[in-house]
């Protein structure tokens, strides 16, 4: 009867019987579902595939927005009403606590779920030609979702937010040119106008930084996200899916009640994890006080833990920075067609006489994509499980004492050495282009281009185990008698807690007695060195053939990139075992590495 | 060499920018060098002009109300850690030079030790463990008129020398 009004057929163009036409005219005559296209290969939907990540991202934007939404009518961004307010939300208002609940759960599961999109993308390498474009603006989206929780992070004004974003400011403080406190500051750059300045909105963090993140987190990135999103939608239809088998079926229902159920478990799991766990907050925000220890919520938990390692210009700006652009340049680097629209085929292979689980049809790119993902997660959990208070390390089943006597001691290695260790490390990177090996044969014959990298890779292998070793046992250390307790480093690492690598050489050394000890350490030390020259010269093959096939261009980005995430690795190992602050420190332009 | 290829050159430059294109490309270039600059400077908007801050000076007290050693009385409320040697006064800003945590004085090990990503500093400010990349700052101390100590946050110094001399150190015997 009403399906017969000139109202109703003035909506719904269409009648509602199950046939193929109007199965079509539901996905093109309905502006929300025509993001879709109207018939898609069956295998293109299928769970295992997709996992539904995508459109699931999508779906918990919309729930944060209609969440966030409802929040923002008791929340007013001020230092004296925006914690009330929240208590209010979670105590006094009718379903404010869930709504707030909600609103946070869900955003951590937008993280969640995005990063499993965007590993899902890549494994099944739908960020080939011609969807590159459409990667890059995922990585933007991504970044935009970091971005959103970030803001949102300093709105409730306890001290979890404050304390983060007192850090995350810092930040940029440190940034180079035009950060306050970082390296080759602009000479009129001060407090009173760095990039911290402009986030934070004056010199402290306040009233006017509040209601900057909250114009932020509401009103700007949301509206650029939108932006950005559409786009993204749109091009994963115009740039047609990432996998074409099996035959074509309506979307209208096939994938629409897919999406539908997806949306409907989420939510229902929302509810439930909403209604049995509260949203975190703590007390009211104090500029003075910082709670001990402070941590970072879980996805920003390892750029925390890698701040411990690096200077803030390098862990705060220069390695997002790197890992962002370097997200982005993948499908621009990778130039092997192969692995579209399937996950990758894992089989054992012996790699360098072990055997190795590995992709058999893109092993570098697929490995070294896990790997960054699996050093991320480490640091996360590290973070997250090994850090208590004062930020120092206590095993998962330790228990947490705040009078540790701690016995803390970090060193510089002298700026030579720490010079020639970097120089030595990104030195391996390196290849051997075919033409100079060709020059090299004719003229010393066949033998002579794999001696040559060999003795090259070995060479650098040593002076790198030598230029870390050599000074922490035999360098005099230049804070004594004023910082340090001991005229060397090496007693001075030998007696500290947290460089158990070098303790362990001290113990020996004084066990065996010098005359034995220092040729062990000596030993020591070229092993180390051959073990990291074998290492270079293993990778060498490899090496000179991605050189051949991506040229001088996209090599020099591949390698660069792998060698900052090696070199990230190579850091921290240095740092938690051996007890070295800095390679290279020039304090008065605040450059350190 | 130069004069075989400078005809190309010259060819290549009146092609891109030779009389036909110039005054339209001249306009165009004007327009957006103008647009840009413009847009740029709208960047000024982002910068405050007059900032709502409290300020950055305290009256700490009398020094008599001082024993030797590190007094957290003025972290709570000032963010300050005044610092009595025999020898006289100073003051740190109680803000690690790492990423701006507070961090907590521990008297048993004569460290202070930051919470966010756990630096150490020595009773000096100077670091000895964790990331931070510079000592902690210390603050102007001097006698106001009415005899108490005046500590101003907005002076700073930290470079070994010139922070125990002068306005950052106030001489009084124990």
């Amino acid at each position: 009867m009403m399906k017969k009004t000139k109202l109703w057929k003035s909506i719904f163009r269409h009648d509602f019987s199950d046939t193929p036409r109007t199965r079509l005219q539901r996905v093109f005559g309905n502006v929300f579902l025509h993001l879709h296209p109207v018939r898609i290969p069956r295998d293109a939907i299928r769970v295992p595939y997709t996992w539904g990540m995508g459109g699931l991202s999508f779906y918990l934007f919309l729930v944060l927005i209609v969440t966030g939404v409802l929040l923002m009518f008791y929340y007013r961004p001020t230092t004296i009403h925006a914690y009330q307010d929240i208590k209010d939300l979670a105590y006094a208002v009718t379903l404010g606590g869930l709504f707030r609940n909600m609103h946070r759960w869900a955003a951590h599961l937008m993280v969640v779920v995005v990063i499993l999109h965007m590993l899902r993308v890549f494994l099944t390498g739908a960020y080939k030609p011609p969807r590159e474009y459409n990667w890059v603006v995922g990585v933007l989206l991504l970044v935009m979702t970091l971005f959103l929780s970030y803001t949102g992070y300093l709105l409730p004004w306890d001290q979890l937010a404050l304390w983060a974003v007192t850090v995350g400011a810092q930040m940029a403080a440190s940034s180079p040119v035009l950060g306050n406190e970082g390296p080759f500051r602009l000479p009129f750059i001060t407090t009173g106008n760095d990039a911290r300045f402009v986030l934070v909105g004056g010199t402290i963090i306040g009233d006017a930084t509040l209601i900057r993140f909250y114009v932020l987190h509401c009103i700007a990135v949301p509206f650029l996200f939108t932006i950005f999103l559409c786009v993204h939608l749109w091009r994963v239809r115009k740039d047609s899916f990432s996998r074409q088998t099996g035959e074509k079926v309506d979307v209208w229902p096939h994938l629409v009640s897919r999406e539908f159920l997806a949306a409907l478990l989420v939510t229902i799991v929302l509810f439930v994890w909403s209604i049995a766990l509260q949203a975190p907050l703590e007390g009211e925000a104090n500029i003075n006080v910082t709670p001990n220890p402070s941590k970072a919520p879980w996805y920003f938990v390892g750029l925390q833990e890698l701040l411990v390692y690096f200077d803030p210009w390098i862990a705060g700006v220069v390695l997002p920075t790197v890992i962002i652009v370097g997200l982005m340049a993948i499908p621009y680097v990778d130039t092997n067609p192969k692995g579209v629209g399937y996950y990758p085929r894992m089989q054992w292979r012996r790699i360098g006489g072990l055997p190795v689980w590995s992709p058999v049809e893109r092993p570098f790119a697929v490995n070294v994509f896990l790997l960054g993902i699996i050093l991320w997660f480490v640091l996360i959990f590290i973070g997250y499980y090994c850090r208590g208070p004062n930020w120092e390390w206590y095993w998962p089943w330790e228990e947490w004492s705040h009078r540790r006597l701690s016995k803390l001691t970090l060193k510089n290695l002298p700026n030579l050495w720490g010079g020639l260790l970097l120089v030595s490390f990104f030195l391996q990177g390196l290849p051997f282009p075919a033409k100079a090996k060709q020059a090299l044969a004719a003229r010393a014959g066949p033998k002579a281009p794999g001696a040559a990298s060999t003795v090259c890779h070995l060479g650098l292998g040593l002076v790198m185990a030598a230029a870390t070793l050599l000074p922490l046992i035999t360098a005099p250390d230049v804070e004594y008698p004023m910082r340090s307790l001991y005229p060397t480093l090496f007693e001075s690492l030998g007696h500290a807690r947290n460089a158990p690598v070098m303790v362990g050489f001290y113990t020996l050394v004084n066990r065996l007695g010098p005359g034995v000890g220092y040729p062990v350490l000596w030993g020591v030390i070229g092993l180390v060195g051959l073990f990291l020259g074998i290492v270079g010269r293993w990778f060498a093959r490899f090496k000179d053939r991605m050189y051949e096939e991506l040229g001088p261009i996209k090599y020099a980005i591949v390698i660069g990139l792998l060698l900052c995430m090696v070199g990230v690795l190579g850091k921290i190992v240095l740092r938690l075992l051996f007890g070295i602050k800095y390679l290279l420190s020039f304090p008065v332009v605040n450059f350190n590495v | 060499m130069a004069d075989a290829s400078a005809p190309t050159a010259w060819a290549w430059l009146e092609e891109r920018l030779g009389r036909r294109q110039f005054l339209l490309r001249a306009g165009w270039a004007f327009f957006y060098v103008f647009l840009g600059g413009w847009l740029l400077s709208n960047l000024k908007f982002l910068f405050p002009n007059v900032l709502y801050e409290p300020t950055l000076s305290f009256k700490a007290g009398r020094p008599e109300e001082f024993p030797v050693g590190i007094s957290e009385k003025w972290k709570k409320a000032q963010r300050v850690w005044v610092v009595r040697t025999p020898e006289g006064f100073y003051a740190f800003w109680a803000r690690c030079t790492h990423l701006g945590c507070t961090p907590n004085w521990f008297e048993a090990e004569g460290r202070f030790k930051c919470p966010c990503h756990g630096s150490n500093f020595n009773k000096n400010g100077d670091v000895i463990a964790g990331p931070a990349p510079k000592p902690l700052w210390r603050c102007s101390v001097q006698f106001a008129d009415d005899g108490q100590l005046f500590i101003d946050k907005a002076q700073l110094e930290n470079r070994p020398g010139p922070r125990e001399q002068g306005e950052f150190f106030l001489p009084m015997k124990a």
